[in-house]
């Protein structure tokens, strides 16, 4: 891509940059943002209600028996880390690539990572039957002698992985937004400008200041980029190092991060085709931005679908009975339907996405965008339930059904996501206007 | 907190979610606090604090005993010797008492009827002395009386009755106490018209009154399966309800024990229409139409007649219901073995049995494998007298009725119109029960008897064999034993001790030699439980074959068509005494597994026909009664019958409303104020003086309800389901059979050799010395009675779930009997496989347990460490096995005084646990203690854990397996030996021995 390649629309300036991405923040929202945040409340304090409850009563109050011992928890877990994959992939190694489009998206999808892997580290902790002792997870000094963690359970293994995923998200995000946060700075005033001040930590733009900032960030990229292949890896090693039949699969890590690339990079495009109606910021978040996700959504559907087929085939190769019934069991078993909501829903409806003219067509993106997200959390739901439903042993053959509790606390993790992430288009910019301001055409500039 | 102040009923979510609903003690916080409520708060509690330091409380002193009790050592437990009451089989029994309280029951090793074992219902009897819902003191007229008064107004109203000159009865089960027996026949002199009638509710009569018949004597032989070679069963679950099944099961499987040359196993035929346990452990089941059983019995007779070259007992008659050749070829082989063979029957039906006399007179077997001269006392029911004693009642002619043992409201049908009406016309109704039961409902004075754990008794449970069955505790309530009540009564007050030791002097002391002085003996008999009999030379009249000819011959069918119900007892529930116990009702039946419920059991073609599934409410009725009940498809029963199990429907059992957790989903086990299934005892009846448990000519339709019955097992066979299957008929390699002939030729055959050094990444345990505890499980010897099942729970304060929670998977038995079903060309064969932890030595469970909570012990157990356990579930996922088991709620155990129950060396686990079988490792523990103690090595034969012990038929062996001395280390080297998954290479330490049987020959 040549640097003159144009990715703004409507011959903006910087001060128009900087007016229409400010505009929410400082003019206040709309009806549309207030019926949402209401609904995603509803939803929280509905999720909140059942969280308590469990917290009350115990693990029973959910589905689960003694053959299915995870299944929404750790559906949800899975699902919500991989949504919160793309912020990464976006922030760090798409500005790795040099590649320009991501100027517009970054924000917010690394705003979407962090809600998305809030939503996500509630599970390990609520699915716990003690979850007051969750912290006996944590590797801290204490007086209980030899009794320490133990590194040889993936679990633990999720703990490091996903809080240190937080944290360098979290500070990326935090980098990105202080030249931002200081344009805020600047057009405020009273408590607002005080607040802003204290947060854009003394920004002065100058060069010298710029100049740092842009090698920590390269630095801090380049940090980042092993977490996006890590993380994931590091969730799926929760199955594949167990010995149950479907989980116990060494193709899980590449395909577990391909699949959170993709379910994340559909909910990126989820949110950003909502935010560029309803925040009007068209001009800002083009066709052209929408063109290029759903290219990567494309790739990363044919390779979550080249890693069905390859389960499959290994399947039949190992010759090992117990997993080939597994297999088989999925897509023929009294679950076969939830598999076969992930097979259309990953592989088949995103092949549409070869079409230009439908990766252009919002309707079309946005409708796909949302069944692509109800297949990836059925994947996980067919990975963990189906193989665990019927194992080695027939006589423990069981099946799973979820409880009010259950669907009230994923509703109410969803409650959580838009919450935070309706806030966010509150209170901070969007768009990262120091970066949309990097990469608007110079002839643009009047 | 009190338990009333514990409980509250709401009524809107609302009000749940209010105030009050904080009970859990940890998962609290309180958000509703500001700093004026929080300044109030203090000033409350300060001044509250002061004002309650100003008064003298109540001092309670603890003071230590200043003379400890003899014996009694805090933390060690005492075994006294007694024998079970839980039936009439008289199995003998250790208690273990530990600090005062007995806390479990176990099989005596050296008795001899039970021979080491003990049932699931013995198992469980202990938990109901506990059961705080025992009466707690004499009742008149359904209030609570002091004895005093209860006593004088008995014996005034027995004054008038004696006067009058009516007639006096006794109304007991089988009665195997001779003391008892003494003292009701003493009090019964004081009358003119006095008499002792005894009736079993899972009734016998029948055998008895063939003997009778045939031999002179009323009496049950002594069933000797440990001496026979063939054994033809029609419809007796020995090896599961009939008489006496653990001593059954102990010498039934004495006779498959596969030693010698050529090895020895019993051929076992059994001929039913339900699937019993019996049925599915026999290596060649028949269907049989209920009401043919005496038909069979007969062409049986004939054939083995025609191989005797003895006339033809039974001329001409109906075609033979089973099939003729195979009928032949059993005739041959019982001949074949005459001597050593035997035939035995369930059914309630003089006919029947008068044939299968013939049949046993044929081939000798009185000789040898049926004990006449040393005959069983464990049934004694007599159909006839208690057919006469209905017509008494009704006919008003009974002046007072003395109810002992048993509970004939609920399990006979009603002597009149019903029983209400009925003993409305007798006199004095007395009832000796300890909970206000049907009867005792009915009776004008309840005199609770003490539970068998509190009082002095006795039993004979065989002529030779006799028990004494001693106090554990000092009794719970204000109850009396039935021994003094009658005494006193009679107008001779006594103890019952002395009345024990008196019948023991008279008749018991002279009838053995070891011992001269009656003392020593006392002592030693009460040392060991059971003192052998010499038995005097009874001579048995010989066969009379008239007898079997003079009496009614079998019809050429049933005496009806269409539907047959066919009543039955249910491992675990018999005829229903123990319905109020939480263990036997959550006890999976051992062929149907499920739990909490009776139900109409159908074959599936059958219920195709009807265009009934699992689970629909169906409604059986003839022309006098109706009853619905939920439907269940049983594979292996006959077509064209409906089973239903006696025992259910009880009262009392409405306690369990409550029994499982609460929660907004949960739904209880039974409806407020319902009952544990349906009571079906009104469908018995009498045939030819004899009570009968089936009915012909049953309509059965829906109801168009559902009511959803919990099973512990969904998917019922090895078989991979057809369309998931690589290759038709698939099946998994987890039961490994073969057949005797096969065995024979090869030991190892039916299991194909272990994949040999299979690559791992683990350091390899095998190379470790020192011990490593394992454990051995006899599949041949296994019949799947859960025996083990409820020795583990008791032995390890497993709790109570509920029949909801165990519909949704979550029973929490530690040991499960898994139960697989194969389609064979005759129909159905089962298998049952016990399942526990498998203690892994490369465990796959510990591995990914991210806080160290289960870990592999330095011998070997895998060990869960309940409190540092946080419950993420993720060993239980990882287990190929399914054994773990967490803890979904905190469960009920609000009532302290079943509490009492609980193993004190166990810890109860909390809510967010998860738990599973740790190899009894208290039981590990307390043999080092004790052999530190004495300064010994730790002899490692002599640990049992708790299911081994009670094993009827020694299936379990358990031990250290690096000792090559020990039995499971040369178990571990028989060829049958296989590890379930061994392939997954987790290292279990518990080897299965292949099923050998006589299948399939």
């Amino acid at each position: 891509m040549t640097s003159t390649e144009r990715w703004i629309e409507g011959g903006k300036t910087p001060a128009h940059v900087t007016r229409d991405i400010m505009r929410p923040l400082e003019g206040g929202v709309g009806l549309p943002w207030w019926a949402a945040f209401c609904a995603a409340l509803t939803l929280l304090g509905a999720g909140a209600a059942a969280v308590a409850y469990t917290l009350t009563k115990g693990i029973g109050t959910w589905g689960l028996n003694r053959t299915v011992g995870w299944a929404f928890d750790i559906t949800n877990f899975v699902f919500w880390i991989g949504i919160g994959h793309a912020g990464t992939l976006i922030s760090a190694i798409l500005f790795l690539f040099r590649q320009k489009w991501r100027t517009s998206v970054n924000r917010s999808a690394e705003a979407m990572t962090l809600f998305a892997v809030m939503c996500a580290g509630i599970f390990p902790l609520i699915h716990m039957g003690r979850p007051w002792l969750a912290f006996w997870v944590l590797p801290y000094p204490n007086t209980r002698g030899p009794l320490w963690l133990n590194f040889n359970s993936p679990l633990l293994w999720d703990v490091f992985a996903i809080s240190t995923y937080f944290i360098i998200s979290l500070v990326f995000w935090y980098l990105g937004l202080i030249p931002d946060l200081a344009t805020m700075r600047d057009r405020a005033s009273g408590l607002r400008r005080r607040i802003f001040s204290a947060l854009s930590l003394g920004w002065d733009g100058s060069t010298r200041t710029w100049l740092h900032y842009e090698s920590v960030y390269l630095l801090l990229a380049g940090l980042a980029t092993p977490l996006v292949v890590s993380v994931h890896t590091i969730v799926s090693f929760d199955f594949a190092t167990s010995v149950i039949p479907g989980w116990h699969t060494t193709i899980f890590p590449p395909y577990f991060v391909a699949g959170a690339i993709f379910s994340g990079m559909s909910m990126v495009l989820t949110l950003m085709i909502l935010a560029r109606k309803l925040a009007r910021l068209e001009d800002y978040i083009t066709v052209k931005h929408i063109d290029a996700m759903c290219k990567l959504v494309l790739t990363t559907s044919l390779m979550v679908g080249t890693a069905y087929a390859t389960e499959f085939f290994v399947a039949w190769y190992s010759g090992n009975p117990y997993e080939r019934f597994v297999f088989l069991n999925r897509a023929l078993g009294p679950m076969a339907w939830a598999y076969w909501i992930m097979v259309v829903c990953n592989v088949v409806l995103p092949q549409i996405l070869w079409w230009p003219n439908v990766r252009r067509n919002m309707a079309a993106v946005f409708g796909l965008s949302l069944l692509v997200n109800v297949g990836m959390w059925f994947e996980r739901f067919v990975i963990i339930v189906t193989s665990l439903h019927r194992d080695y042993l027939p006589s423990s053959w069981a099946s799973y059904r979820p409880t009010i509790i259950e669907v009230a606390t994923l509703a109410g993790s969803f409650g959580l996501f838009f919450t935070c992430f309706l806030l966010f288009c509150r209170f901070l910019p969007m768009i990262a206007i120091a970066e949309v301001k990097g990469v608007l055409v110079p002839e643009e500039i009047v | 907190m009190s338990q009333k102040a514990r409980k509250r009923y709401w009524k809107s979510l609302k009000e749940r979610a209010g105030a009050g609903a904080r009970e859990s003690r940890e998962a609290e916080v309180d958000v509703a606090m500001s700093r004026r409520s929080f300044l109030k708060a203090v000033g409350f509690s300060l001044s509250a604090a002061t004002l309650s330091a100003c008064s003298r409380s109540r001092v309670f002193k603890a003071a230590p005993h200043l003379v400890a009790s003899e014996g009694v050592v805090p933390g060690r437990a005492a075994w006294y010797a007694s024998t079970c009451g839980g039936c009439s089989a008289g199995c003998g029994a250790l208690v273990k008492v530990r600090d005062g309280r007995p806390i479990k029951l176990e099989g005596s090793p050296a008795h001899p009827i039970s021979r080491g074992g003990l049932c699931a219902v013995g198992q469980a009897s202990i938990l109901e002395l506990y059961d705080s819902r025992r009466l707690k003191s004499a009742l008149w007229g359904g209030n609570p009386a002091s004895w005093s008064d209860v006593d004088a107004r008995i014996l005034a109203a027995l004054k008038g009755v004696k006067t009058r000159g009516s007639s006096v009865r006794v109304l007991t089960g089988t009665v195997t106490s001779p003391s008892l027996e003494h003292a009701i026949a003493r009090f019964l002199a004081g009358f003119s018209d006095g008499k002792h009638v005894v009736y079993d509710a899972l009734s016998t009569s029948a055998i008895l009154e063939a003997h009778s018949r045939t031999h002179g004597e009323r009496s049950l032989p002594r069933y000797r399966f440990e001496e026979a070679d063939v054994i033809v069963g029609i419809d007796a679950d020995f090896l599961g309800t009939w008489i006496s099944p653990v001593e059954y099961s102990a010498g039934w499987r004495s006779g498959r024990t596969l030693e010698g040359t050529p090895p020895r196993m019993s051929y076992h035929v059994q001929y039913e229409a339900r699937m019993s346990l019996t049925g599915a452990n026999a290596d060649r089941r028949v269907l049989l139409a209920p009401g043919f059983e005496a038909l069979l019995a007969e062409h049986l007779a004939n054939e083995v007649a025609a191989r005797a070259g003895a006339p033809a007992p039974f001329g001409a008659s109906a075609p033979c219901p089973v099939d003729a050749r195979q009928l032949k070829d059993l005739a041959g082989r019982l001949w074949a073995s005459r001597g050593r063979s035997f035939v035995v029957c369930g059914t309630n039906n003089l006919a029947a049995q008068l044939a299968v006399n013939q049949v046993n007179h044929l081939l000798g077997s009185y000789r040898r494998t049926l004990d006449l001269q040393k005959p069983s006392f464990q049934r004694r029911g007599d159909d006839s007298t208690l057919r006469k004693l209905f017509d008494e009642i009704s006919g008003g002619k009974v002046g007072a009725l003395v109810i002992h043992g048993c509970n004939p409201a609920a399990e006979l049908p009603a002597a009149g119109a019903s029983w209400q009406e009925a003993l409305g016309r007798v006199g004095l109704v007395v009832a000796t029960s300890s909970h206000l039961d049907e009867t005792s409902r009915l009776a004008a004075a309840v005199v609770p008897d003490h539970h068998y754990l509190e009082s002095w008794a006795d039993a004979q449970p065989a002529a030779g064999v006799a028990a004494v069955v001693q106090p554990v505790l000092r009794p719970l309530g204000d109850t009396r034993s039935a021994l003094e009540s009658f005494a006193l009564w009679t107008g001779k007050p006594q103890s019952a001790l002395d009345m024990v030791r008196g019948t023991w002097r008279a008749s018991m002391h002279a009838r053995q030699s070891s011992e001269a002085s009656f003392d020593d003996f006392w002592n030693r008999t009460v040392q060991d439980g059971f003192a052998a009999l010499a038995v005097g030379g009874r001579a048995v009249r010989p066969f009379d074959g008239g007898a079997v000819r003079s009496a009614s011959r079998a019809s050429a069918g049933p005496p009806g068509t269409g539907l047959a119900l066919v009543l039955y007892p249910k491992v675990g529930m018999l005829e229903g005494r123990h319905a109020q116990n939480p263990w036997l009702q959550e006890m999976p039946d051992p062929v149907s597994k499920v739990v909490w419920d009776n139900y109409a059991s159908l074959s599936p073609e059958t219920a195709r026909s009807l265009g009934v599934e699992q689970g629909d409410l169906v409604r059986l009725s003839t022309d006098a009664e109706s009853l619905e009940l939920p439907a269940f498809l049983q594979p292996g029963q006959k077509d064209g019958t409906v089973c239903a199990a006696l025992g259910y429907g009880r009262d009392g059992t409405e306690r369990f409303f409550d029994v499982g957790p609460d929660w907004i989903s949960g739904k209880p086990t039974v409806p407020h104020g319902g009952r544990v299934g349906r009571n079906v005892s009104r469908f018995l009846s009498f045939v030819d003086g004899q009570l009968s448990c089936t009915t012909w000519s049953v309509r059965l339709e829906k109801t168009g309800g559902t009511q959803a019955l919990a099973c512990t097992q969904d998917y019922h066979s090895l078989k991979v389901p057809e369309r998931l299957a690589e290759h038709p008929g698939e099946t998994r390699d987890i039961v490994r059979e073969t057949t005797l002939a096969e065995y024979a030729a090869d030991a190892s055959s039916g299991n194909p050799s272990e994949p040999s050094a299979l690559a791992t990444l683990w350091p390899t345990s095998s190379g470790k010395t020192g011990r490593r505890w394992g454990m051995t499980v006899d599949l041949s010897a296994c019949t799947g009675c859960s025996s083990c099942v409820i020795a583990c729970q008791a032995e390890n304060n497993i709790p109570v779930v509920g029949k909801d929670e165990v519909a949704r998977r979550r029973d929490m038995h530690w040991m499960r009997i898994d139960r697989y079903y194969a389609d064979i060309e005759a129909g159905i064969e089962a298998v049952h496989q016990p399942m526990l932890c498998q203690q892994c030595g490369h465990a796959s469970c510990e591995t990914v347990c991210p806080v160290a909570a289960t870990v592999g012990g330095e011998e070997g157990l895998n060990q869960q460490v309940y409190n540092r356990c946080v419950g993420t579930r993720y060993c239980a996922n990882n287990c190929p096995y399914k054994v773990r088991r967490f803890n979904w709620f905190e469960y009920r155990r609000a009532d302290a005084q079943e509490n009492m129950v609980l193993n004190p060396d166990v810890t109860i686990r909390s809510r967010g646990v998860m738990e599973k079988c740790s190899f009894c490792i208290q039981r590990i523990q307390e043999a080092k203690i004790e052999a530190k103690r004495l300064g010994v090595p730790l002899g490692t034969e002599d640990i049992l854990t708790a299911c081994q012990q009670s094993c009827p038929t020694q299936a379990i062996v358990f031990g250290d397996l690096n000792d090559a001395k020990s039995r499971v280390a040369a178990r571990m080297k028989d060829p049958r030996r296989y590890r379930v998954l061994e392939e997954i290479g987790v290292e279990p330490a518990i080897g299965y021995l292949t099923k050998v049987s006589n299948r399939r020959v």
